[in-house]
Formats: C-alpha cells, sequence, structure tokens
C-alpha cells in the first residue's frame, strides 16, 4: 500500500507529459480521416429513407410518374452515364464550382486581410461591400448574362460574388479578434510588420478563415446548380430542369442524388483540411 | 550582448489619464540592478510592478524618469531586454522549437547558428524531445519553461520576469523556482522577477524591493544576504519573511494569550 502512495505521488508531481496523441504529430491519421467520412451508424438512416422509398412504391401509395422505383432510377443513371453525356454535364458543373471557389475565396481573403489591418480600407470598402452583399447572388444573374452570355463565365462571376463575402467578412474579422497579448509578444520579439501578418496574424485568423471555406464551398455547390437551371444548356443543374420539363423524374432523382453525394464530399473534403491546417488547435472531438 | 546589464532606474514616475483623471501609477522609482544580479520586486496587486516591467521591456514609452540600461536610455523593445509573461504566450500555431525560433527572426544569424542556439535552450530548460509539440500538449510547467528559452535563446543582457510561476500549483511552482536558480547560474543573465510571493522572492533573489501602491513607490529594499541552497524552512529565511511580509502589512505577531487559547485548543484535540 505505502509503495502504491508513493508511486501515485511520484506521478503526480512529476510534470505531465505530452498527451498521448502527440505521437501522430505530423503524420496521417489513416483512422481519423475513416472517422470523418462517417461511421456506420451514419448509414441507417439512408438505408431506412431508401427501404420507405421502395415501400411506397411497391404499395403504389405514389404514382410511378412522380416517384419512379429506385431500381429505375438505377437504370436511369446507367442510361445517362452511358448513352448521355452525364460524365460531360458533371465536369462542367464541377469546373464551374472549382473556378469560382478559387477566385472568390482568393479575392475574399485578400481584401479581407487587406481591410483587416487597415481601417481605413475597410472605411473605404465598407458600404460597398454592405450593400452589395445584400443582393443575391442569383439576383445578379440575369444581367451578368445580358454582359456574358449565358456561359461559364457569368457562371463563374456569379458564383464567384457569392464565396467571396463569406470569406471577406470573416477573414476581416478573425483578424480583428486576435489577442491583443500576441502582438505585444510579436514587437517584444521585434518582427517586422511582414513577419507579424504572416506568423502571428494570419495564423490567428485561421481557424475562422477555414470555417467560412468549409461554408462556402457548400455554398458554392448548392449555387451551381440553381445558376444552370436558370441559364445555359449544360451542367447538372440544367439535366434537373430539363428532366422536370420533360417528367423524367427518374433521371431528376439521379441529379438530385448526384448532387446530395457531391455536397457531402465537399464537406468532408474541406473538413479534412481544415482539421490538417488547424491541427495545433485543442478542439472538443466529441 | 550576452554579457550581464546593469539596470538603473531614476525617478522613474508613470501615470493614466482616465476619463479626464489623472491616476499616477508610479511615482519617483529609484534602484539599480547590478550585473548578474537578481533582484525581485514584491508588491500587492496595484502597486504598479507590473507596470514597471513594462517601462524596462519598452512596451510603454510615455513616462517620466531615467531606465538605463548599460547606461544607455532604453527605446522601444530591443533583444538586450527579454521577458517571460504570467500567461506563457506560447504561439498555438507553432511548435515548441518554432516558438522559440520566434526570438531569432531578425538576428541575421544563419540556420545552422539559429538551429544551435534553440536546441541548446531547449536543453537548458529540460524539454529536449519535445521541440515538435504543440504548447496545447505541454503542461503550464512545461509551458513556462518554454516561455523562459524564448526569451533567453537570444541571449539577453537582462531577462525580466513577469510573475512567470504565479499561474502554476504549488509543486510545480517550487520546480521551476530551483530550475530558475540554475538557469540563473548557467547564463549569468541579470534578472529581474516580479512577483506577489515572498517565498519565491527569498528563494531566488540577491535582493527584493517591497513596493506599496496609491502612488506606486518603493518603500523598502532587503538585500537577501542568505547561504545557498537556501532553506525554505530556515530560521533565517523565516526572519527575512517576517520582515517583508510586515512591510507590506501583511504580518502580525500573535499576541501572548492568542498563543495561549491556540495551546488550550492543541491539546483538547
Amino acid at each position: 500500500m505505502s509503495e502504491l502512495s508513493i508511486a501515485a505521488y511520484t506521478v503526480d508531481t512529476a510534470e505531465p507529459a505530452v498527451r498521448p496523441d502527440s505521437a501522430r504529430i505530423g503524420k496521417f491519421d489513416v483512422g481519423a480521416f475513416a472517422r470523418r467520412f462517417g461511421s456506420p451508424i451514419g448509414l441507417i438512416l439512408p438505408v431506412l429513407i431508401l427501404a420507405l422509398w421502395q415501400t411506397a412504391v411497391s404499395c403504389q401509395w405514389v404514382e410511378p410518374v412522380f416517384l419512379p422505383a429506385p431500381r429505375k432510377v438505377l437504370d436511369a443513371f446507367w442510361l445517362m452515364l452511358t448513352k448521355q453525356d452525364l460524365v460531360f454535364d458533371f465536369l462542367a458543373s464541377i469546373s464551374i464550382v472549382g473556378q469560382a471557389f478559387i477566385y472568390g475565396s482568393a479575392a475574399g481573403i485578400g481584401l479581407g486581410t487587406a481591410a483587416g489591418l487597415s481601417r481605413k480600407f475597410e472605411q473605404f470598402l465598407g458600404t460597398t461591400v454592405d450593400t452589395v452583399r445584400h443582393i443575391p447572388g442569383i439576383a445578379w444573374l440575369p444581367l451578368i448574362v445580358l454582359w456574358l452570355g449565358i456561359g461559364a463565365p457569368a457562371k463563374i462571376l456569379v458564383i464567384a460574388k457569392s464565396v467571396f463575402f463569406p470569406l471577406f467578412l470573416n477573414t476581416l474579422q478573425g483578424i480583428r479578434s486576435v489577442e491583443k497579448n500576441y502582438i505585444e509578444l510579436g514587437q517584444v520579439l521585434l518582427l517586422t510588420r511582414r513577419q507579424m501578418v504572416r506568423k502571428v496574424i494570419l495564423p490567428s485568423a485561421m481557424p475562422s478563415i477555414m470555417v467560412s471555406l468549409r461554408y462556402a464551398a457548400g455554398l458554392a455547390w448548392a449555387l451551381v446548380v440553381v445558376a444552370e437551371g436558370l441559364s445555359g444548356l449544360e451542367g447538372l443543374g440544367f439535366l434537373i430542369f430539363r428532366a422536370q420539363g420533360l417528367l423524367l423524374t427518374d433521371q431528376l432523382l439521379v441529379c438530385m442524388v448526384i448532387i446530395g453525394l457531391v455536397g457531402f464530399v465537399v464537406d468532408r473534403l474541406m473538413y479534412t483540411l481544415q482539421c490538417s491546417i488547424l491541427r495545433w488547435q485543442q478542439g472538443f472531438k466529441g | 550582448m550576452g554579457i550581464a546589464g546593469n539596470l538603473e532606474i531614476r525617478s522613474v514616475r508613470k501615470h493614466y489619464t482616465v476619463d479626464g483623471n489623472r491616476l499616477q501609477i508610479l511615482s519617483g522609482v529609484t534602484f539599480d540592478v547590478g550585473p548578474g544580479h537578481f533582484l525581485s520586486i514584491v508588491g500587492p496587486s496595484g502597486c504598479g510592478k507590473s507596470t514597471l516591467l513594462r517601462l524596462i521591456v519598452g512596451l510603454d514609452n510615455d513616462y517620466e524618469g531615467d531606465i538605463l540600461l548599460n547606461g544607455e536610455r532604453i527605446e522601444g523593445p530591443s533583444r538586450a531586454r527579454g521577458i517571460v509573461f504570467q500567461d506563457h504566450r506560447l504561439l498555438p500555431w507553432l511548435t515548441l522549437e518554432q516558438n522559440i525560433g520566434l526570438s531569432l527572426e531578425n538576428t541575421g544569424w544563419n540556420a545552422q547558428a539559429k538551429k544551435e542556439a534553440v536546441r541548446g535552450q531547449t536543453e537548458l530548460v529540460g524539454l529536449s524531445g519535445f521541440e515538435n509539440a504543440y504548447p496545447h500538449q505541454l503542461s503550464g510547467g512545461m509551458a513556462q519553461r518554454a516561455a523562459i528559452a524564448r526569451a533567453l535563446v537570444c541571449k539577453p543582457d537582462i531577462l525580466l520576469l513577469d510573475e512567470p510561476l504565479g499561474a502554476l500549483d504549488a509543486i510545480t511552482r517550487i520546480r521551476l523556482q530551483e530550475e530558475l536558480l540554475r538557469i540563473w547560474r548557467v547564463e549569468e543573465t541579470t534578472m529581474i522577477l516580479v512577483t506577489h510571493d515572498v517565498d519565491e522572492a527569498i528563494f531566488l533573489s540577491n535582493e527584493i524591493v517591497v513596493m506599496s501602491s496609491h502612488p506606486g513607490r518603493i518603500s523598502k529594499r532587503f538585500i537577501v544576504d542568505l547561504s545557498s541552497p537556501r532553506d525554505r524552512a530556515g530560521n533565517e529565511f523565516i526572519e527575512l519573511k517576517r520582515l517583508i511580509l510586515a512591510e507590506l502589512h501583511l504580518y502580525r505577531q500573535k499576541t501572548q494569550s492568542e498563543t495561549e487559547n491556540w495551546m488550550n485548543m492543541a491539546s483538547l484535540i
């Protein structure tokens, strides 16, 4: 007993060592990656919904023209993939979202940083930004289409605009909420203005920038469907509205499922990126 | 750089203006810290001891009087003066190694020299093996050691310690006090420690300055002439503690009747 208590005492007074998960510093954690993409529990609900769908069709609760059987939707997917240009439309949407996301977030982070660092610049932009951002991206589309035509550039511009604002505002906010203590430390360590921004201010704003990147990625993907539905002759959004017009409900559902799944993958990829960039953060892991 | 600094503080006065009212923080503070000395400043909270440290480190240049390091008036922060804050203030997004290396950003040293300096300093504070850990993975004591390493890595002439152990538990604190002594002996840097822990001050310093508040001023200066290693429970130690506590108006000798009462109570138990 006395030996035990001495041992306990030694452990208590010794400085606690690094937490066990330190073993993974700098290494890719496969387990965590898998966890982010969902555990089997997450599959229960989709399976139930699929079963309910099948039951509804089998018992003829709904007319097949409004709700075709899952099997028929799968057939339609195969048809679209092999006989029609589903891959082409899919890539068209992805390319628009990808470009819009890159331009919009680059501009948002860039101008947001500038506004965060200079109150003058923030005041200069303030009125314009706060007015323009209340006009929804989709409301811009008709005008932009008049200027740029129904092709990809108009959609890229409109979606980039919608990506821009969350990033601009969150970058600005992130920079403004840098702890004063850290700035003071930078002064004591004689950091130059440039080093202060790179080593202290931007990393400190990174959590809020990452959150808005993830949010904006989802937003961009949702908007491309709307933008393509409203103008143009390609992309998943175009397909979904065409399917409605032609009463091809099976094709409509194919598009919906694809949009949902891609949105899921995009979100999880952004989350993985967020976790790897912010691995220095001590977060609540549930 | 790297020589023990000689600090002279000459009639330093400092005030803030709050809502048009003049608030005197420091009034006529004068004292010297000889090269290689370890001086502690003890005082009640609000006596301006931390403000004084901010002036010495150069974060605030709005004061009257002179602060001279090796005969030169200090202006703004400089590599000759390192500081350790009460909160370790390690940047959470940098590893321990990068945090310590941040001190060497504009030294003009080559990469090899920087690496060597960081490695040596990490070893001195006993953190070898934790170079790649992030601050949230360190205990409070380890983080504070890292902060000390960061302040010492560019070999300052003087190290300012602003209640560096104040947020630690009692056992870790005693441990780190011993560490501080060891580091001081190795580095031979002049040290100024601000603390509210009288034991800590006596254990570590050659000299103790007691400050009083409203406005902040030096009320008494003690020379700690105890042999080392110092016995925290020794008679001389306790006697000095008694004097300092009395100076802080925190000590009152028990009267005869109180002592007797206590004895009676003790015998009942």
